[in-house]
């Protein structure tokens, strides 16, 4: 039996549009569900009230263009700060462990933020990660993205970040969104390997969705050794999900959870209201709170309907054999590309965020640095839906940053403001110290979020 | 002419009001005999009445542990319970209490049947209790608050098969939400409603043979209403608590303003500490808890510390100066054969209570025996006893504080007590409470009725009633968690909010007719009210309205709130 922690906010009050999946009635059978049975008063359950997220939490991970207010309403501050309710609890030893099941969710949120991708504008568990990362000061993390679309958003925060191991295992991008998630994104150039995305085709049931975790994502985490396990708990890898294709059962999820052991899970996606979420997030919590699972079941559950396929068993294997050999040799790949990019690695990249009907154009210039993971700069620019079009410059400091790129991106930033730029504004994400300014260029003038 | 009794563990107090004059005639204690409360009672409903005029008596109410005692002891015959569990959490969390039996069948959230009843296992079961002797049976299904067909029809088995079996189902008992609550309460009902029947009928007959019989007769609450002695035939476990809640009803008549306050009930023993938000006393947020186990029994949050006027300060080399937790006897200064809590105030503030040499003499007693200076010794105590209450008094705020929040708003407005003012009430309070007023800068209250508010609040206390309404368009149906209330929607999807409320009124004034409570109908007000839109496959098919709709704790129409 373990002490769990549970934040249960179903935001009855608030709804992307009136008929959106990501509505009110979202979590209202998961109520009755979790209300009904009476797990709220079990002794080793222990249920928290959701607090506001402080702008400056929001600041630490994404640029929000043009500000942070312009990018959410309270609901997401709720949702992000019941995750650093749990967060506290959990780092304060006052539970084992904890699951935030709040919404609105995630992990489509990027490093910038114009707009809303795939029902996420901010990102709930890196804004918790980096909470606990300044807030506790440990270092190596592990997310795992168990909802069934790939959690872009996550792997694009912690791309170049070598101490937080992203996996992700979803429904192949060429079948669902976001489209991504593909075996070949594995990092940033000095974080190569600890992002492991693992492609899963339709039809997947327990069966193949336990085989990766019990050959491939267990095996990874125990050589990571992470400080924290985060699942970020989506739920439409369920066979009734109206938005994806896969055959995982309201079991398949406690078994995944109890073999996982995740210190922290929070809610991401989940769209089969009725049918889903009510017993997939009593699994859930069952399975955190080491509660024998063996009478929950889905009302039309019937065991010989989720057979796996032997193609797709072979399939996996090989997935699986393929993610390990590279996972295992990171350290050379990280090695290789520290000769091949010398002091700086830069790309380009457009984001399309779905909801919104927004199309962001980047250019990304990383810092190789010897001692830490590098400063980062961004340069930004997209319509809005308003129609105005924002041109933005942003300078990421991360956590761990050593002292001369901390003083480079100090330099850089000061330059952008000291100087006339054709930028709109020009952030400055300092994580070291933990202060995160934006300028406003035209009117010179700097909010500062301390 | 109010007549208010509470019969409580140590006294029964009894208060006879005259609402014109908006004051105390007459006030009758008596020490409890808690195997007879009946004669308890009957004794200071005699006293009250002894030169009176039995037509000016208008109401009488009484709050009574009688339950309260009937669940301590375990001394009533416990029910066999049979239960519809379904899928979910493990038997063995819904296996609580002995006689369970667990049979198969399910009920989903919509009320939809997913697992159909075996006819034959039931009645298995039904011989099973027959043989094991027992005559009470409680049926409990999950989520029969959203369907109560399988409680029906093994009610009607049971019925058919074993007619003499007094049958109780939860949907009708206990139908909030929650199972496991739902299964406690339905035990805790059935296993006293038959003590509770024959004490009802044994206090109507003594009514009778003292010409009261057209008298309304209504029994308190732990939620601070009332209800008629008919009705709690129906509901004895609600009659649990009612002594604080009789309590705090009492503080709030006395101090006539609806704001933030503190009330703290210091008797001999303990010290009850209640809230009242705006007026309003605050629930407790899980229902009654009994034996340890939550229920679905509205009750008003009280917390128990054991710290009264009369417990006794000692001296030990090891511990120093500290306070007992067990009483030994009165106080010094009321005869008592040692220092107390009371006796310790009593010096530092001259406050002239009993024979207060007698309260000198025993606290220099522990002087001499400490070698504590006395100032210091008198301090040490006031300290210890003020460091008590405001930890209990920072745990009750913070906890409400943080109350689990579900909706934006509730989060985005924080809530924060604001204490305004501590009423003091039982018979330590004035000694105690203006001090510890003064640290937290607010006014204390302490009037002279204080030591008979509970009598006082059982008397002016008004009927109260609640009941949550849950509306499914889709499915054509209402169920309302109020002695499984349930029919059919006139309009289907077409029902707007504004026909909710309407149905809600509907049975509320229905409700409160067959109570006898109509007068109060109109002041029911909505609670709570939600509705969801049911999309699938982005089309609206249906909606589901939650609603919440309450007669809240107040005071009755013959008595104006403030004029004490």
């Amino acid at each position: 039996m373990k002490n769990t922690g549970v934040i249960f906010f179903p935001a009855f009050d608030w709804a992307i549009s009136p008929t959106h999946p990501e509505r009110e009635e979202r979590l209202l059978y998961t109520r009755d569900q979790i209300f009904e049975e009476g797990i709220m008063d079990l002794p080793n359950i222990h249920e928290f009230k959701p607090r506001l997220a402080q702008k400056k939490d929001i600041a630490r991970v994404h640029f929000c263009v043009p500000n942070v207010e312009a990018q959410i309403t309270d609901a997401h501050l709720v949702s992000a700060g019941s995750a650093l309710v749990i967060a506290d609890a959990v780092m304060n030893g006052e539970v084992d462990n904890g699951f935030s099941i709040a919404r609105p969710p995630g992990h489509h949120a990027m490093t910038v933020a114009h707009g809303n991708r795939g029902f996420c504008n901010i990102n709930n568990e890196a804004i918790m990660i980096e909470y606990i990362r300044k807030k506790y000061g440990i270092r190596k993390i592990a997310v795992v993205d168990t909802d069934v679309h790939h959690g872009d958003g996550s792997q694009e925060i912690f791309y170049d970040d070598p101490d937080i191991l992203f996996i992700s295992f979803h429904q192949d991008g060429r079948t669902l969104y976001p489209g991504s998630g593909f075996v070949y994104e594995l990092g940033g150039p000095m974080a190569w390997g600890s992002t492991i995305n693992i492609p899963l085709l339709p039809e997947t049931t327990d069966e193949g969705i336990l085989r990766v975790l019990d050959h491939l994502v267990l095996p990874v985490l125990k050589e990571f050794e992470p400080e924290l396990i985060v699942n970020s708990a989506g739920q439409d890898n369920h066979y009734t999900d109206p938005l994806a294709n896969m055959r995982f059962t309201a079991h398949g999820y406690a078994e995944l959870n109890r073999r996982l052991a995740p210190d922290i899970a929070v809610l991401e996606g989940g769209y089969s209201v009725e049918t889903a979420l009510p017993y997939v997030n009593m699994a859930l919590l069952m399975a955190m709170a080491g509660i024998d699972y063996s009478n929950l079941r889905e009302p039309d559950y019937k065991p010989e309907r989720f057979k796996e396929n032997p193609r797709n068993i072979e399939y996996i294997d090989q997935l699986v054999s393929h993610q390990l050999f590279n996972f295992r040799s990171r350290q050379q790949h990280i090695e290789e590309n520290r000769q091949k990019y010398g002091r700086e690695f830069s790309e380009q990249r457009n984001i399309y965020y779905d909801t919104d009907g927004i199309s962001e154009d980047q250019s990304r210039r990383l810092r190789v640095c010897r001692a830490c993971p590098g400063w980062r700069r961004i340069d930004s620019s997209a319509r809005h839906r308003t129609g105005k079009m924002y041109h933005v410059f942003c300078i990421s400091v991360p956590t761990f940053a050593c002292p001369d790129c901390q003083k480079e991106a100090m330099d850089a930033y000061k330059d952008m403001a000291a100087y006339q730029n054709n930028f709109d504004f020009v952030y400055l994400q300092d994580r070291a110290n933990d202060r995160y300014i934006a300028l406003d260029v035209a009117k010179g003038r700097e909010e500062v979020y301390e | 002419m109010l007549i208010g009794i509470d019969v409580g563990g140590t006294y029964t107090d009894g208060v006879l009001f005259d609402n014109l004059q908006s004051q105390v005639v007459k006030v009758v204690k008596v020490p409890t005999r808690s195997e007879q409360l009946q004669s308890s009672l009957m004794d200071v409903l005699d006293r009250l009445l002894s030169d009176q005029d039995m037509k000016g008596i208008q109401r009488i109410v009484l709050s009574t542990t009688l339950v309260t005692n009937l669940l301590a002891t375990n001394a009533a015959e416990p029910p066999a319970l049979i239960l519809i569990p379904g899928p979910g959490l493990p038997f063995e969390y819904q296996l609580t209490f002995p006689h369970s039996y667990i049979v198969k069948g399910s009920i989903d959230f919509r009320g939809r049947e997913t697992e159909k009843l075996n006819r034959q296992e039931i009645e298995g079961v039904i011989e099973t209790i027959r043989a094991s002797g027992l005559k009470k049976i409680a049926v409990v299904g999950k989520f029969s608050n959203r369907n109560p067909q399988h409680e029906h029809t093994v009610r009607d088995i049971i019925t058919a098969k074993f007619p003499e079996a007094e049958v109780g189902i939860g949907s009708e008992l206990a139908g909030q939400l929650n199972f496991i609550r739902r299964i406690a309460t339905s035990y805790y009902s059935l296993m006293t409603r038959k003590r509770w029947t024959t004490f009802a009928h044994d206090i109507e007959q003594a009514m009778q043979k003292r010409g009261l019989d057209n008298v309304p007769l209504d029994i308190l609450k732990a939620d601070g209403g009332t209800m008629p002695l008919q009705h709690a035939l129906q509901y004895p476990c609600e009659t649990i608590l009612s002594g604080p809640a009789a309590s705090t009803m009492g503080a709030k008549a006395i101090t006539g303003q609806n704001a933030n306050a503190v009330v703290l009930d210091i008797g001999g023993t303990t010290t009850d500490i209640s809230l009242l938000l705006d007026g309003q006393p605050l629930y407790a947020s899980r229902g009654a808890s009994i034996n340890g186990q939550y229920t679905h029994i509205k009750a008003i949050s009280t917390r128990s510390l054991p710290l009264g006027g009369d417990s006794p300060v000692c001296f030990d080399p090891q511990k120093g100066i500290y306070i007992e937790k067990i009483r030994k006897g009165p106080a010094a200064c009321f005869g008592g054969g040692n220092a107390t809590v009371t006796d310790i105030f009593n010096c530092k503030y001259d406050l002239h209570i009993g024979d207060a040499d007698k309260s000198r003499q025993f606290v220099q007693q522990l002087q001499v025996e400490s070698g504590v200076a006395l100032p210091e010794l008198i301090d040490l105590v006031e300290d210890n006893v003020m460091q008590q209450l405001m930890d209990a008094l920072r745990n009750i705020f913070t906890e409400w504080e943080n109350e689990p929040a579900y909706r934006v708003w509730e989060v985005v407005h924080d809530r924060k007590f604001k204490v305004k003012r501590i009423i003091g009430i039982g018979a330590a309070a004035s000694a105690i409470v203006p001090v510890l007023a003064a640290l937290y800068k607010v006014n204390s209250f302490i009037h002279e009725l204080s030591p008979i508010a509970n009598a006082l609040g059982a008397a002016l206390a008004r009927p109260t009633l609640a009941f949550n309404m849950h509306i499914d368009t889709q499915k054509g149906t209402y169920f309302t968690d109020y002695d499984g209330i349930c029919g059919n929607l006139d309009k289907g999807s077409s029902l707007q909010m504004v026909d909710a409320h309407k149905l809600a009124r509907e049975v509320m004034q229905k409700l409160a007719e067959q109570r006898g409570l109509a007068e109060y109908a109109d002041e029911a007000e909505f609670i709570r009210e939600e509705q969801f839109n049911m999309i699938r496959d982005w089309d609206r098919i249906g909606k589901i309205f939650e609603l919440g709709m309450q007669i809240k704790p107040g005071f009755i129409k013959e008595f104006e709130e403030g004029s004490i």
